[in-house]
């Protein structure tokens, strides 16, 4: 199991991208499961650090690695407050530009590009479980 | 992420360079906020040196979408890479852009 703890500062995302890049590097994924993985771990991430915590105060959030032979699970875990992504609606991907809105494409890319994703609120903790099979 | 922007006649070329992640956009919304009205002709955005776009990157596009065309303008998203473009595909984007 790998483990990266962030702080809940935007500028921190850089060094997501480093972790599931040398996560690709040991376990030899192809360039484009390595950009879709960093995608829905940098949206599921991001979430958390721009909404879980008020504005102004110092919040972490932590990210586990399982490498599987199967699969890869993913877990992103918070103590801000509960909210859970996977009840949100559908993003609109199908109307024309001018009536497009702008929200819900961040988790609409994790719903699209992990095979399963679970939320559970345990102990005050935002669990977030993803889980890409390979 | 870097950002560079050249008048050609009315056409406005907006050339991203390296990654366009939740970091880069934060930074780079106020210079696209400020692009608002400052030409009526068309917007090329030149994606041949961008190497990644998150969703808040693609809110950024989409608004320069929205205010072209409440202006009169086209917009062109050129060179994008075969990763930014499954990432146009998975959230419908493909279909909101002319795509050289």
């Amino acid at each position: 199991m790998k483990h990266l703890q962030l702080h809940n500062d935007i500028r921190q995302i850089p060094l997501l991208a480093r972790f599931i890049e040398t996560i690709s590097r040991e376990e030899k994924l192809d360039e484009n499961l390595t950009m879709t993985l960093n995608l829905a771990l940098e949206e599921a991430v991001a979430n958390v650090m721009l909404y879980a915590y008020p504005k102004g105060t110092d919040g972490l959030v932590d990210i586990d690695a399982v490498i599987g032979r199967r699969a890869l699970r993913f877990i992103v875990t918070d103590c801000g407050k509960a909210f859970d992504p996977t009840s949100t609606p559908e993003a609109d991907t199908l109307s024309p530009a001018e009536n497009r809105q702008v929200g819900g494409l961040g988790i609409h890319l994790v719903r699209t590009i992990m095979d399963e994703v679970r939320y559970e609120r345990r102990d005050g903790k935002n669990i977030l479980t993803m889980i890409k099979n390979i | 992420m870097e950002v560079k922007i050249e008048k050609t006649g009315e056409d406005l070329t907006v050339k991203f360079i390296g990654r366009l992640d939740t970091a880069a956009s934060q930074e780079v919304a106020p210079q696209m906020n400020a692009l608002k009205g400052e030409t009526s002709g068309n917007i090329i955005l030149d994606f041949s040196q961008m190497t990644y776009i998150s969703s808040s990157g693609l809110r950024i596009i989409l608004t320069i979408r929205k205010d072209a065309t409440a202006n009169g303008g086209r917009v062109v998203v050129r060179g994008m890479n075969d990763g930014i473009r499954s990432v146009f595909m998975m959230t419908g984007f493909l279909n909101l852009f002319e795509i050289e």
